[in-house]
């Protein structure tokens, strides 16, 4: 599903993000990113979705090299790329079922499709009784559900979650390991960025260790370190 | 209950303020730039049709007798093929009067009704090899008392004056015009950007699932499109105020130089138009290019 051929990228000349990194991941597989700050797991997964290129290398996605992708495809990349934050990025000025249909209208989807999917959606992300809420009159948790439902409504092949528990209690990001699960099981790729010990040591799940933009562990059914 | 609808009204009411502003900004900035391009593209018309007659150096006119016979009328045109002072003249007929005094008083049409070509004077525009005002005015006056001849009118120095100006006013007004267009076009795109700054959040999340750049870019081009229609509209009447201000120029009978300092009202309304259409394209050429900038992938 994912494969990076020796990839280096280099900010401004000078940052060195990624050096000669390899990797591959298969469809369906869930991969904890982990490493100190700035060791290169955001620029891992902004490679992915072709917001930014690679120096050196090549990565593929889908058995496509997104380095030969011309620009006018990249948003059909994007569709199949869903991507949750630690800050959520949700639209402060819209309701939950708001957030999460933009995503659908943006894309060009018939609104009679937008009508079934949303509250589907929702309903998985167990925020059925809230739809009609801000985001500000949520808690962090649920604000974290309503954009997986965002990035999930879509049914993309790869879901990126970049510290997606980073802003979030211990029990709450429990809750939100568990959906993040769920949506695994479903068959979807999941590849999530986390400094969270307790989360990767009680997933056991595939762990790859970066560390000063270089790959130093690779590792199934890892612990954190 | 109550919190929630306090939180609806004033995030709706907060951000209605933040766009409105922001479109009035864009539309003033457009309406002003139209009008005063407008207004100087009109006033350059205007300079034509005042000085058309003293065009290309012409320093004297030869206005024959309407009832002249064709042979002195021949005789007059040998005399300035062969005079040396002579670098050049051009014969208006009767029909060619007719057009420009049509054209002059389009906007008056029962004048132009009472006027006849028959009525009208043929003449002979003559452009003198030595354009000092004393030797121009010898040379008129020998034709002055050539039989046939009605009247001869000399450019005065006034009209000299105004002459010299409008060639180099026209390049001017062209130049003005090029500018303001400029500043036009670069303030619209920074308002654009400033209200497109206040939504890059939007932009942000909407390029991260996935939306074309298209489908990004032709809501906010559609903005711009309306606003520039509007500032387009606003702007035709301050063009016809502009008009009007002529109008009065050209009745005040003490500046009587400047007759024909006038426009056609089929050309300010033409002008109007093609505003509003400049002020649509710049408005959406403007958006289309300030969105751009966030979406640089």
């Amino acid at each position: 599903m994912i494969r990076m051929e020796n990839v280096t990228k280099v900010y401004k000349g000078e940052v060195l993000a990624l050096q000669n990194a390899s990797c591959e991941v298969q469809r369906g597989e869930f991969v904890f990113l982990v490493g100190p700050s700035g060791s290169g797991k955001s620029t891992f997964m902004r490679l992915l979705n072709k917001e930014e290129k690679p120096d050196r290398g090549r990565v593929f996605v889908a058995g496509r090299d997104i380095g030969s992708l011309p620009s006018w495809k990249v948003p059909f990349l994007r569709r199949n790329i869903g991507c949750v934050f630690q800050d959520f990025k949700l639209l402060p000025n819209k309701t939950v079922v708001q957030n999460v249909a933009f995503a659908l209208e943006v894309i060009g989807r018939p609104r009679s499709v937008i009508k079934t999917k949303v509250p589907a959606i929702l309903e998985l992300v167990g925020l059925s009784k809230k739809m009609h809420n801000f985001p500000d009159e949520l808690s962090g948790g649920e604000q974290q559900r309503v954009s997986i439902a965002r990035a999930f409504v879509n049914r993309p092949l790869i879901l990126l979650a970049d510290e997606p528990t980073g802003n979030l209690d211990p029990n709450t990001s429990l809750g939100i390991m568990t959906l993040l699960d769920r949506i695994n099981r479903t068959g979807t790729t999941v590849v999530m960025a986390t400094h969270d010990r307790s989360i990767v040591d009680k997933m056991r799940r595939r762990v790859v260790e970066l560390d000063r933009g270089q790959i130093v562990r690779d590792q199934s059914r890892g612990v954190y370190e | 209950m109550s919190l929630k609808l306090d939180y609806v009204l004033r995030e709706t009411a907060s951000n209605f303020r933040r766009n409105i502003t922001l479109t009035l900004a864009t539309v003033i900035t457009v309406t002003i730039s139209l009008t005063l391009l407008g207004a100087a593209l009109l006033f350059g018309d205007a300079v034509d049709n005042a000085t058309s007659r003293w065009k290309d150096g012409v320093e004297f006119i030869v206005f024959m007798d309407p009832e002249i016979s064709p042979e002195l009328e021949a005789d007059i045109r040998r005399q300035l093929v062969d005079s040396p002072e002579v670098s050049g003249f051009s014969y208006v007929d009767k029909d060619e009067a007719y057009a420009e005094v049509q054209d002059l008083l389009g906007d008056s049409p029962e004048l132009v009704e009472v006027i006849t070509p028959q009525r009208l004077p043929a003449s002979f525009r003559v452009k003198p090899s030595d354009t000092l005002p004393e030797r121009v005015d010898e040379l008129a006056e020998a034709f002055r008392s050539q039989p046939g001849v009605a009247r001869v009118v000399t450019a005065s120095e006034t009209i000299r004056a105004i002459e010299d100006l409008s060639s180099g006013l026209r390049q001017r007004v062209i130049i003005v015009a090029i500018i303001l267009l400029v500043a036009a076009a670069v303030l619209i795109l920074n308002t654009i950007r400033m209200a497109l700054f206040s939504r890059r959040r939007d932009i942000e999340v909407m390029k991260l699932v996935g939306a074309t750049n298209w489908f990004i870019r032709v809501p906010f081009m559609f903005e711009g499109l309306v606003q520039g229609l509007i500032g387009g509209v606003i702007s035709i009447p301050l063009i016809w105020l502009t008009n009007n201000f002529f109008s009065v120029i050209n009745d005040d009978v003490s500046l009587e130089l400047l007759r024909g300092f006038t426009v056609d009202p089929s050309r300010v309304w033409a002008l109007g138009f093609q505003m509003v259409g400049l002020g649509a394209i710049v408005g959406t050429v403007g958006s289309g290019v300030a969105v751009t900038r966030f979406l640089d992938t």
